[in-house]
């Protein structure tokens, strides 16, 4: 299974992300909890609509100059160009990782010139669960098993980190420092929806199991929110407000043989779909693990950060999390991970905040959480569906 | 007495499957010619694409290669704790069933397990459920 090594470096840094928006994750979720009746709650579109104004403002374009447009979350792309009010020449929807990389080629290959990726999902108030008998679709794993009581996207990660810790010894208290961390980083970010809530290692070890061996905290969050990122083309993006953002290498893995029976996220723990994919994001970009200075993992549960560092070649198999204890995946550690809060204190986005995060990281604006002469950042997504890398680094 | 589970997948292959439950047996397809055995069903062998299939009785042996505890509660029909296990059967797939006679307390890695069926019901109708005890 070869790819164009050429083709694929001539593509590297040709496409940039020149704007971002985000909703007001903790406002909104403060609001809801308490259900305060004055509050002006968004659905799913006005949430998306919302981040998209925000991040056409970002980029410093008019409406007028979007021409590609990709969507997620329960906003069918007809409609969302309706909304916005746009004929867009690319229409691709699905998730970060695939309106992203459909984004990138088009502009690439000169099918258009400026994309927005807009995200909207009002998941808590909709009620949306991700668990139990109502689950008939997505991958297979997600429902085939109820008649054996096992159900939820969160169990797969107890499964995995069981594996982890009969394999290697790792123990709750060494996956609680990976959740620690990563709400100290959200402190720091006052959208976080858990900005105000800091949390030690004594509050995780209390918290309840949901699917032993994972806690509570363990889980990331589930929250109303809107998503949108704009990529151009690259040499378009000289004179636009903020430093570009170029999409220097991605990579793809997706589930294959024996994917349901969890061969891949047992025995495996994804080891395969991590090296193979991110080695072709690493070979695109021309880095390797160690020009990576900051990491954006798609935490749906604490396990999955040392299963990317393990993956992706930072540590040695079996090593992952030591190395996520003393601070080195904190601020002014080795290789700070989700420094906005991630999906488990930040916002469930799935994946999207990742990237706006990685962008504000990368053109220096991520204010007290900020990581010093960051150039580079490494986002990625995996789950059952494969592993889908992102490398981006700072343009000038 | 049988227990009320959560609806089985059902339908063409899948309920090849559960008929041979229902007769005490635990068979999975496989391809004689990729050697390769399947779970859960497929309409075709995922190496040869051959859509000739046998349903091949297995051993029933394993080993538990990791588990689970719900302690919320996901179904009507099964309150808290549910103990869940991952088998890596003798013939190679991985078989997400649950322990019987036994908790996650008694667990440990690469544990020998032995194939057992517990009688259950669905809203289809009554069933056998393949369910795993030490060996």
């Amino acid at each position: 299974m070869g790819y164009d090594l050429a083709r694929m470096r001539d593509m590297s840094g040709k496409v940039a992300i020149v704007g971002v928006g985000d909703t007001d994750y903790h406002a909104d979720y403060a609001a809801a909890r308490v259900k305060d009746p004055n509050y002006h709650f968004l659905d799913s579109e006005g949430l998306a609509m919302k981040a998209f104004y925000r991040a056409l403002e970002d980029s410093g374009l008019k409406k007028e100059d979007i021409d590609g447009l990709g969507v997620s979350g329960p906003v069918i792309h007809e409609r969302m160009a309706e909304l916005l009010g746009i004929q867009p020449k690319l229409n691709t929807s699905g998730s970060i990782w695939d309106t992203m990389s459909a984004a990138v080629n088009a502009i690439y290959s000169g099918q258009c010139e400026t994309v927005a990726l807009v995200y909207g999902l009002a998941q808590r108030s909709m009620g949306v669960r991700y668990g139990g008998a109502q689950i008939r679709g997505g991958p297979m794993s997600y429902y085939y098993y109820h008649p054996w009581g096992w159900s939820s996207q969160g169990a797969h990660w107890a499964l995995m980190f069981k594996h982890h810790q009969l394999k290697y010894g790792s123990t709750e208290e060494q996956l609680g420092a990976v959740a620690v961390t990563i709400r100290n980083h959200a402190t720091l970010n006052p959208n976080a929806v858990m900005h105000d809530r800091p949390m030690t290692l004594d509050d995780y070890m209390q918290s309840r199991y949901v699917c032993r061996p994972l806690h509570l905290f363990d889980y990331c969050l589930v929250n109303d929110g809107g998503v949108c990122i704009i990529l151009r083309r690259a040499d378009k993006a000289k004179d636009l407000p903020h430093a570009p953002v170029l999409v220097d290498g991605y990579g793809v893995t997706t589930g294959g043989k024996d994917n349901t029976q969890m061969q891949w996220l047992v025995e495996d723990m994804f080891y395969t779909y991590l090296s193979t994919s991110g080695k072709q994001a690493f070979d695109m970009a021309g880095m390797s693990p160690k020009d990576i200075d900051h990491l954006q993992p798609y935490d749906a549960a604490t396990v999955h950060v040392p299963i990317y560092l393990e993956g992706f070649g930072f540590t040695k198999q079996g090593e992952g999390l030591e190395f996520c204890q003393d601070g080195r995946i904190g601020l002014g550690g080795e290789l700070p991970v989700n420094t906005s809060g991630g999906m488990m204190s930040e916002s469930y986005m799935m994946g999207w905040n990742h990237v706006v995060e990685a962008v504000r990281q990368l053109r220096h604006e991520a204010g007290a959480r900020q990581v010093k002469d960051v150039e580079t950042s490494m986002f990625c997504h995996c789950s059952m569906i494969g592993a889908y890398p992102f490398i981006f680094r700072r343009g000038a | 007495m049988a227990q009320k589970r959560p609806d089985r997948t059902l339908g063409g292959v899948h309920d090849t499957f559960w008929q041979y439950c229902n007769q005490g047996e635990l068979r999975l397809q496989s391809c004689s010619r990729c050697n390769r055995t399947f779970w859960p069903p497929m309409p075709v062998c995922d190496t040869c694409g051959t859509f000739d299939l046998e349903w091949k009785p297995l051993s029933g042996r394993g080993k538990v290669v990791s588990f689970c505890t719900f302690e919320r509660q996901y179904y009507d029909e099964l309150p808290p704790p549910v103990d869940c296990i991952v088998v890596k059967l003798e013939e190679g797939p991985q078989f997400l069933s649950n322990p019987q006679g036994f908790t996650w307390k008694d667990i440990s890695f690469e544990l020998p397990v032995k194939l057992t069926f517990i009688d259950c019901e669905d809203a289809a109708g009554p069933f056998k459920l393949p369910v795993f005890e030490r060996a």
